[in-house]
Parts: structure tokens; C-alpha cells; sequence
């Protein structure tokens, strides 16, 4: 009927965390090799690591890293080549020399184009599709309107985010410890642990930081209009929870889940009123959606 | 001799860039090439600049390097054929589906992917050469060592920014999108599209350069800082001889929201240099260093002031658009 899956970083995380409402985990996080015990750099945390997702009766997909350079390729050839034999159902992938090369390694298993694959296009679409891509995250600049577009001509299974901060940038290198005043020879201490924002008075802008990936300081919140998306026939939905707390993690799955089984049921959504409340509880900086609806991504557009 | 590619935001700026001595000319159709209006050409004016180019001997790219909208590749095609018909010599693109649509309809054209692809590592040149393209342009932040990396990974052709930056930062363009989360505005008329809303990476809609103005940073912990979130880059002069030896066969001076009087003095100047390694009369390229210095101070400027007039821009329509929701 539909899948809502959301990121896992590490094994802690997994182990710590309420996924309950998920149907589907990505684990690792694509944006920072560094990050302790990430699944992206780690070869030996994977095969415990799916065991435990899909014993859970989850999907389990595996995030490869966004932005490698070249000396960073050895490396993820060892993740590739250790979780190659594993069942994951797929890989994520963003960077196009990545899908090169997992082409030139043979590579058969499903790959899913990740956010930074900067897809735009439905040709687009239909080039990776031809190197074994099945699911692609649009671009967050694409309206509804567009992602369905790709979705019916290409034909290829689109992921619309429904909650969360929108990744807006990604680095080669750490914005929080260039900022720190750490000596960039020493070890990370993870400043990253403490929410790092960017604020600027002049037209009320916000984003937050997390290091080597700035994001939306508002959170995307489609809440309100589950039910045009589950009238749209769209069925694979995501919630970015990079950065958030178990707590953020376990509400709005627990919530997106509830509305999405109502609505793909036929039933009505009802009064959202309690659940909005406590996702903006949740926002710090407020909530948005304006990039579905042709807008600024940080406006917020609710139901008519 | 590797090339010198030299920007073309007006008609006049192209005319002077080919008068001062560039191989090639890049210009953009108004609404398709990732700079305002005021950056762009229209038809005639592309034609005249292709016409202009092939009087002398000299090549036009045309810039299609947006990331289109999916209701627009038909549009998109439509404008590789007419540039095509009028003698272009190639296109800069960004969007991998254009570029294997424009190899397609244009088995022989010359295919350039624009700095918007965001690459980051030699496998990416490898997947570009894949795809069709015949050339890639390298990152600001690459130096000999990714260069090298680039050429023993795939034979594509490889081109270089006059630019030089180092790795820090936030990755642009091709991996940002913060401009267009912050601010929209409509397509204008002059741009000839009223149907999709855009971004900086799509055609049209400014880059408001928002990592250019000043930021508070910092977490509830650590005392806020104020900051710029990306460094500049400067105009390049000590690495062009080893770059010239490994191979890179073209040389791109940016700049098309710049004055031409600052285009053709880069020009005359990168002319001169380049034409001087490549026939090896010279190899120091100290005695290029004043000169260099002054051009550097007057990029400087220029940009600073082309960013105060984006920010400008940015908040002129924020103001609007709160007086359109209150009116």
C-alpha cells in the first residue's frame, strides 16, 4: 500500500530508537564519514546491522556517501564490496561516479538515486534507470506537480519526503569544526552533537547546520495533504530525521503513520489540530512545505 | 594551444572577448543559463554573436547549463536544434537527461558539462564521458592532483576555471540549493516562460548569493559568531604551466554578470599568458604577478558589488511580496 521509512546513522541509534511506525530504514549518514559508528564508513557494523532491520520485518537500504573525492573512493569500495553479498534491498546512491562505478563492479542490486543526485528531469531519470536505479529522491527545488510527472514518464518510483528539515547543501569538509577553533589536525570531538544554527535578522532567515550539511531551519511538514498524495497514487514516503531525536523520530513517524493508513484506506483525515501542534512543537524554527506548491521551500502552504 | 573560453553575457561582451583574442564564446539563452536576465541573450543576439565568432574563426557555446523543468525538454530541444542550424559550435549543459538527449538529436555536436554537475571525484568524468559528453569543467578547488586523478580515469576532455579556491566550505554550484529555499520570485516577461516556478539552478531566478552576506552561527552552547559561509575564489596564474602540461586542453574565464571592461582586460591578459606557455617563449609566470594583482583588486570589487545588488534584489522582493499579501 505504501512505505514510510526514515535514516538511520549508527548502530546506537538503531538499537536505541522507536521505529515502530516505519516500514523501512536507511542506514548511514550519506553527508559525514567521520560520524561515529556510521553505516556509510563502516564495513563490519552491516551485516548485524540488516540482520536486525529486516528481523524487525523491516526493508533495509544501505546510504552510501554523497560527496567522496578521490581519496575517499578506496574506502567506500570496501563498504560496496562488504554489503554487495548482504541482503540489503538497495542502495542509496548520490554521487553519479559512485553509479559508475558500482556499473563497472557488477553491481545488481537495486540502487536508489539519494537527494544529492540532483535529480530534475524525467531524462534524467530514465539515464539512471538504465544503470539499475528503481527509486529516486527529486531534487527538494521540484513541485508535486513535477516529481509526478517523473514518476509516470520515465516510469520510476519517486520518494516524496512528507517531514522533516530539507537538506539544502552539502560539503567536502565540516563548517562546524572550521568554526570551532579546533586544530584540524586533532581528532573530531562531534561539536555536531550540540544543534548548530545559521540566523539572519535582515528577512528572518534560518537553517541548521550539522556540519557538512546545511539543512532548512523549518521543518517540511506535508501533514495536511496526505491525502491528495495518497490520491496522487504516490506510495514511498520519507521522513529526514538527520540530526533529530529518538523522541522527533518516534512522534512523527507515529503520526504520518496514522494519517497515511487513514488515508490510504479511504478514510477521511479528520482534525489534525493536536497532531500539527506537536509537530511545530517539535520544529524549532516553524514549519514548511513551499517547494511542493511552486514557492519558496520555507513558506508553509495548509490545506485549502 | 589549449583554448580560452571567455563569458558573453551581452552581445558587446562577447564582440569584445572575441576581439581580444578568446577561441571560444559562451552565451545564454534568456531563461536556460543560470544567470539574471541581464546576463543573457536573446536569439538575435546569439546569432549575431555566432556570426560574429565565425567571421574570425572563432567558436560560440551556447549555455543550456539550467537544470530544466521536466514539462520543458521538448522547449529545451527545440533551442539545441535553432542554435545548431545557425552554426553553434557546442553546448554547455548541466542536467545528465539533456545531455543524453542533446548527444541523441546532435550525434556530432561538442558537449560541455557545466560546473552545475557538482562533481567531486575522477569516476564522475568517468560517468560523464559514459553519458556523451566530450568535455567536463573541473571544480575551482581541483589542482594537479585531481587533474591528474581526471585524465588517467577517463579520456574525456578536461577544462579549468581561471579560478582558484581552496576545499572549504559549501559545494557550489551543483550541491546548493539554500538560495531558492529562502527566495522566489516569478518568472519575468522578458525571459519568455510563465509556466514554471524556478530556482537559481533552473533559469532565471537569481542566485541571491545568500552565502555571501553576513550569518550569526553557532549552537545554544558557544557564543554566536558573525560569518560568510563560502570563501571567494581568485583569478589563477602560478599553476597554468603544469595544468597546460597535463593536458587540460581549455581555460574558462567566468564572469558574465561582470562589467566588459573587466571581460576584455581578463582576456587581453589570460591571452597573453596562454599563448605564451603554449608556444614556450614563457614559463615564469612571475612576471605576470602585478598585473595579475590589479585585475585581482578589480574582481574584488566587482563582485562585491554585484552581491550587494543581488541582496538588494532579494529583499526588494520580499517587501513586494508582503505588500501584494497585505494589499
Amino acid at each position: 500500500m505504501f512505505e514510510l521509512s526514515t535514516n538511520v546513522a549508527s548502530p546506537q541509534q538503531l538499537r536505541r530508537g522507536d521505529f515502530s511506525a516505519y516500514d523501512a530504514l536507511y542506514l548511514g549518514d550519506f553527508s559525514c564519514l567521520n560520524y561515529p559508528g556510521n553505516f556509510s564508513a563502516d564495513p563490519e557494523s552491516l551485516a548485524e546491522a540488516v540482520d536486525r532491520v529486516r528481523a524487525l520485518g523491516k526493508k533495509c537500504y544501505l546510504r552510501l556517501y554523497a560527496v567522496p573525492s578521490n581519496h575517499d573512493l578506496p574506502a567506500l569500495r570496501r563498504v560496496i564490496e562488504a554489503a554487495l553479498p548482504l541482503p540489503f534491498d538497495a542502495f542509496e546512491v548520490h554521487n553519479l561516479g559512485v553509479l559508475q562505478m558500482l556499473r563497472e563492479m557488477g553491481c545488481t542490486k537495486p540502487l536508489h538515486l539519494g537527494v544529492f543526485g540532483n535529480l530534475y528531469t524525467d531524462a534524467t531519470a530514465r539515464v539512471v534507470k538504465d544503470y539499475g536505479v528503481t527509486r529516486v529522491y527529486p531534487n527538494p527545488e521540484l513541485s508535486l506537480k513535477e516529481a509526478i510527472y517523473i514518476r509516470d514518464h520515465t516510469p520510476i518510483q519517486v520518494l516524496i519526503p512528507v517531514h522533516g528539515k530539507i537538506p539544502l547543501v552539502v560539503s567536502e569538509t565540516c563548517f562546524i569544526l572550521e568554526h570551532s577553533g579546533a586544530n584540524p589536525d586533532e581528532k573530531c570531538t562531534f561539536p555536531c552533537a550540540k544543534d548548530h544554527w545559521l540566523t539572519r535578522a535582515a528577512g528572518d532567515w534560518s537553517l541548521k547546520d550539522t556540519g557538512r550539511m546545511t539543512l532548512s531551519g523549518s521543518d517540511l511538514c506535508m501533514l495536511e495533504h496526505i491525502d491528495a498524495l495518497a490520491a496522487a497514487n504516490l506510495t514511498a514516503f520519507y521522513v529526514q530525521s538527520h540530526g533529530e531525536s529518538s523522541e522527533y523520530i518516534a512522534a512523527v513517524g507515529r503520526i504520518y503513520r496514522e494519517a497515511l493508513t487513514r488515508a490510504f484506506s479511504g478514510q477521511p483525515l479528520g482534525a489534525l489540530d493536536d497532531s500539527l501542534r506537536e509537530l511545530a512543537g517539535l520544529a524549532k524554527m516553524g514549519l514548511c512545505n513551499g517547494y511542493y506548491f511552486e514557492s519558496a521551500g520555507r513558506q508553509y502552504v495548509g490545506r485549502a | 594551444m589549449p583554448a580560452l573560453l571567455a563569458p558573453g553575457g551581452t552581445l558587446e561582451m562577447a564582440v569584445a572577448a572575441i576581439d581580444e583574442g578568446a577561441d571560444i564564446v559562451y552565451v545564454g539563452p534568456l531563461g536556460w543559463s543560470r544567470r539574471p536576465y541581464e546576463s543573457e541573450m536573446t536569439d538575435d543576439d546569439i546569432r549575431a554573436a555566432i556570426d560574429y565568432a565565425g567571421g574570425r574563426g572563432r567558436q560560440v557555446r551556447v549555455v543550456l547549463n539550467t537544470f530544466p523543468s521536466p514539462f520543458e525538454m521538448d522547449d529545451l530541444i527545440d533551442k539545441v536544434r535553432l542554435y545548431d542550424s545557425w552554426g553553434v559550435s557546442g553546448f554547455i549543459v548541466t542536467d545528465p537527461g539533456a545531455i543524453a538527449l542533446i548527444r541523441k538529436v546532435l550525434p556530432g555536436t561538442l558537449i560541455h558539462v557545466s560546473i552545475g554537475s557538482g562533481i567531486t571525484n575522477a569516476w564522475d568524468a568517468r560517468f560523464y564521458k559514459a553519458l556523451g559528453a566530450d568535455v567536463i569543467i573541473l571544480p575551482y578547488r581541483w589542482s594537479e592532483i585531481e587533474i591528474t586523478a581526471a585524465s588517467e580515469t577517463s579520456d574525456i576532455g578536461l577544462e579549468v576555471f581561471l579560478f582558484e579556491t581552496v576545499q572549504t566550505g559549501k559545494i557550489c554550484p551543483g550541491k546548493c540549493i539554500m538560495s531558492s529555499y529562502l527566495k522566489f520570485r516569478e518568472w519575468l516577461d522578458i525571459e519568455g516562460k510563465d509556466q514554471f516556478f524556478g530556482s537559481a539552478n533552473r533559469g532565471a531566478k537569481e542566485c541571491y548569493r545568500v552565502c555571501q552576506v553576513p550569518w550569526v552561527f553557532g549552537s545554544d552552547e558557544s557564543a554566536p559568531v558573525s560569518l560568510k559561509l563560502r570563501r571567494d575564489a581568485r583569478l589563477m596564474l602560478e599553476q597554468l604551466p603544469n595544468m597546460v602540461g597535463l593536458g587540460v586542453e581549455c581555460f574558462k574565464i567566468s564572469g558574465r554578470e561582470r562589467p566588459t571592461a573587466m571581460i576584455r582586460d581578463l582576456v587581453r591578459f589570460y591571452r597573453k599568458v596562454l599563448t605564451s606557455i603554449g608556444d614556450g617563449t614563457q614559463t615564469d609566470m612571475a612576471i605576470y604577478a602585478d598585473e595579475l594583482a590589479v585585475l585581482r583588486l578589480r574582481w574584488n570589487v566587482e563582485k562585491r558589488m554585484r552581491v550587494g545588488a543581488l541582496i538588494e534584489r532579494a529583499d526588494g522582493y520580499a517587501e513586494a511580496a508582503r505588500f501584494a499579501a497585505t494589499s
